[in-house]
């Protein structure tokens, strides 16, 4: 059972997102800010993470970067969810280092092939 | 000389006395002189008279040698006063008897005398003398000797008589002339008078009056109608000079006036671009505000569903799913409005690339393929062989005809939608032409006016039978302009629409927006994809103008350009986009472009950088020595830039192959996946909001 955490600032929206993950039969993990995201990326060792961009205290792109620099979680693929839709957003996600991008309203449908996507490349 | 600077008035008595004065002496003289020379005369011959006489008195006595009877004819003598002397002389020449008068001494010997006239003058004395003869023998000769006492007593009363009268002449001359002289100087004088109160008192008004009809009296008008002539200009004068004045004073009220409209206009304009930039900043946190909360209705509704579904309450699962699509239908509205917003703002940039048409059609059938089999329609597709990459803003190609397919399948029923793509040419240029064909309800004519706009759809009905925005073929018009291509429709009610857009093979940006906005605006970045094709230019030109025609131009020679309002921020983008070329302005507020220049030829990983002067400071030898490239004046000559630029492409081109033009190209690190999203859907890319519902 992969292990999916959720980093989301958004009460609803991690509830939501998380029920539904777990429908689909992932175990999930939920972070409600940069600096918890960046704790438990460490000590639970997710699977993939799914990172809300704007998050208080430290944000998604400065997780992401202090993951992608650390040898230890480097290999954590993640997907980087923002409101925001502009070309911009996108380019600074995958600087940042995210593998993939998606934007809220999150479709689930193609939200769940991009995890599977991930999840079987890190199989492989 | 004196004379010279007395008074009109003096000379002219003066010259009327001397005149006089001297005429009268003349004349005088001559007379005196006259009278005298015959006056004379007239004693010598009284004298000569006297001599006869006395020498036929004393004849006798003489041929008788009687001395005492001849000195008594001589002693007669003292009745003459003026005889001094007398004497005769024997035939000997010796004296023979003498008078005198006043003991005066009588030469004893016959002075010499002249025989013709028998008198002589000497030492205003008068000598005569006189043979005295008998029965025709002479005798002797008789001497008289005059001193001339009646005609110098006559010359000397002429003389004192001839002063008075001249003296009394002169004065009534004087008199007179004084009395007459006013005749001329006086208007000569109130001639100046009139001159010295016209040039003390500027007073153009007064008049010199005019006496008599003489040269001084024409005189006098030619300075009248002199004045009169200056009063006039004087007149006219003050009142250019008042016009002046008073049109000084509305244009000072003019100048006011505008400064304060344009002050009134900048703050305006600042107002404008704060309310602009508050519509942007409204616009991205609408964006992101209302999606947050959406976010939850839609992924609620839809993991309820699910939970629903498979409890088996299938009547909750149809509220659920209106519930869905409503959210959806609300997010789609919001994306609608912020497209259209940004159009109107001009901040829809188009990002170009190249793209294989044929996958993009397939793809898009195949998302449409649900819609399609909800009305029972089948979807046709038909893609000419001709057909095959074109560049443009492949997203909003891919929009434009997501909205006309997907209104196609909305609008029709039991039915086929058509689509026909070829290759096609309008005024000479390559066009692409998409047709999307149905065979549904139809447009009437009524309706297609209003087809484009927004907000409307053909009928207000429809939205409430079909749903949708109104939004679609109004951004889908929108999306056709801004790749300068074209859309229309035909088609009759009841027998399906036609609806034909001619996009250009090679979509040229020219928008400013995309063109500045490297510089200014993150969200119209220009995407990744397109930026390898392109050589950057840095324009820094404080003036928006400058930098938007300049942008604009280049833009169209096919470069990349980013541009700076100041030296500042100019150094900033020289660093972040490592341009092909600089063009440099050099007056500009704080940081000058000589200082720029510097700065730029100073930092090794800058000093490569070619960098045209672009200026109207005309200092071609101070711009080079500090490292420019070339120096243009301004107004440019847009030819010679184009020139520059290629000669620096070339140059470049040539020195360092392969080698990434732009730090740009080589910064975004791909994740894997990044080929797979460029194929998904109206999903990514660009500016664009992603994820249409």
């Amino acid at each position: 059972m992969p292990k999916i955490l959720l980093v989301e600032d958004n009460e609803m929206n991690r509830d939501m997102l998380s029920r539904r993950l777990q429908r689909r039969g992932y175990s999930v993990v939920a972070a409600h800010d940069g600096e918890q995201g960046l704790s438990m990326a460490r000590s639970e060792m997710p699977d993939l993470i799914l990172m809300d961009i704007s998050l208080p205290l430290m944000d998604g792109l400065q997780v992401t970067r202090l993951l992608k620099n650390d040898e230890a979680t480097r290999h954590i693929p993640i997907i980087a969810l923002t409101a925001h839709a502009l070309v911009t957003d996108r380019d600074k996600a995958f600087e940042a280092g995210c593998d993939d991008y998606d934007t809220k309203p999150v479709e689930f449908g193609r939200l769940n092939e991009k995890i599977d996507t991930l999840l079987t490349v890190k199989k492989l | 000389m004196i004379l010279q600077n007395l008074s009109i008035k003096r000379k002219l008595t003066l010259i009327t006395m001397l005149t006089s004065s001297a005429a009268l002496i003349l004349s005088a003289l001559s007379f005196l002189i006259y009278d005298l020379v015959s006056f004379r005369h007239l004693l010598i011959q009284d004298l000569k008279t006297q001599a006869e006489i006395i020498g036929y008195n004393s004849a006798g006595a003489m041929e008788f040698k009687d001395v005492p009877a001849a000195t008594a004819t001589l002693a007669a003598l003292t009745a003459k006063e003026d005889v001094v002397a007398a004497g005769l002389y024997g035939k000997d020449n010796k004296i023979f008897a003498r008078y005198s008068h006043n003991n005066n001494v009588l030469p004893t010997l016959l002075p010499a005398y002249l025989e013709d006239k028998g008198y002589r003058l000497e030492g205003g004395y008068v000598q005569v003398f006189h043979d005295v003869t008998l029965n025709g023998e002479r005798l002797g000769t008789l001497y008289l000797e005059s001193d001339m006492r009646q005609w110098s007593v006559r010359a000397k009363r002429y003389a004192g008589i001839l002063c008075i009268f001249v003296l009394i002449s002169a004065l009534f001359a004087l008199l007179v002339s004084s009395k007459l002289q006013r005749l001329i100087s006086r208007p000569i004088l109130h001639l100046e008078d009139t001159m010295r109160i016209v040039s003390t008192n500027r007073n153009y008004e007064v008049r010199a009056q005019k006496s008599y009809g003489d040269e001084i009296g024409r005189l006098i008008d030619g300075f009248n109608t002199m004045l009169s002539e200056i009063q006039q200009r004087d007149m006219a004068l003050r009142g250019a000079n008042d016009q002046l004045k008073s049109r000084t004073g509305e244009l000072e009220k003019e100048i006011q006036y505008r400064m304060e409209t344009q002050e009134e206009l900048l703050k305006a304009k600042h107002a404008a671009e704060e309310a602009s930039r508050a519509k942007s900043t409204f616009l991205a946190n609408m964006s992101h505000e209302l999606r947050t909360p959406l976010n939850a209705i839609i992924g609620y509704s839809e993991m309820l569903e699910e939970e629903t579904r498979e409890s088996g309450k299938s009547d909750s699962v149809q509220d659920l799913r209106k519930i869905q699509s409503a959210g959806k239908h609300l997010l789609a509205l919001i994306n609608d409005v912020l497209d259209l917003s940004k159009i109107e703002a001009g901040k829809m940039g188009l990002h170009l690339e190249n793209f294989e048409v044929a996958p993009l059609i397939d793809e898009m059938v195949h998302t449409l393929q649900p819609a399609a089999a909800k009305n029972s329609n089948t979807i046709q597709v038909q893609i000419a062989a001709d057909v095959h990459a074109m560049r443009a803003d492949v997203t909003k190609v891919r929009q434009i005809l997501f909205n006309l397919l997907s209104n196609a399948c909305k609008f029709t029923d039991h039915g086929v939608v058509s689509i026909d793509v070829e290759q096609n040419k309008i005024e000479g240029n390559e066009c692409v032409r998409f047709r999307v064909k149905d065979t549904g309800i139809g447009i009437t004519a009524q309706q297609k006016q209003n087809l484009f706009h927004e907000f409307s759809q053909a009928d207000a009905s429809i939205a409430r039978r079909y749903g949708g925005t109104g939004l679609g073929l109004a951004i889908t018009y929108r999306f056709v302009q801004l790749m300068k291509g074209r859309i229309s429709v035909e088609s009759e009610p009841g027998k399906g629409a036609m609806f034909t857009v001619d996009l250009p093979a090679q979509v040229i940006a020219e928008s400013p927006e995309s063109a500045k906005s490297a510089a200014n605006d993150e969200a119209a970045a220009p995407s990744a994809e397109s930026k390898p094709h392109k050589d950057t230019i840095l324009v820094i030109d404080d003036d928006a103008s400058v930098r938007d025609l300049t942008s604009r131009f280049l833009t169209k020679l096919g470069f990349q350009v980013v541009a700076a309002a100041n030296g500042e921020e100019g150094m900033r983008l020289a660093r972040q986009v490592h341009p092909l070329v600089i063009t440099l302005d050099v007056i500009m507020p704080e940081c000058d472009g000589w200082t720029v220049l510097k700065k730029l030829k100073s930092d090794p990983a800058l000093a490569e950088i070619p960098v045209i002067m672009v200026t109207i400071v005309d200092n071609e030898a101070m711009g080079i020595d500090l490292g420019a490239s070339n120096y243009l004046i301004k107004p440019v000559d847009r030819d010679r830039l184009a020139v520059l630029i290629e000669k620096h492409r070339a140059d470049r081109s040539a020195s360092i192959t392969g080698a990434p033009s732009s730090p740009f190209i080589a910064t975004p690190q791909r994740g894997p996946k990044q080929p797979e999203r460029r194929t998904r859907g109206k999903v990514d890319h660009a500016e664009d909001l992603v994820s249409r519902g």
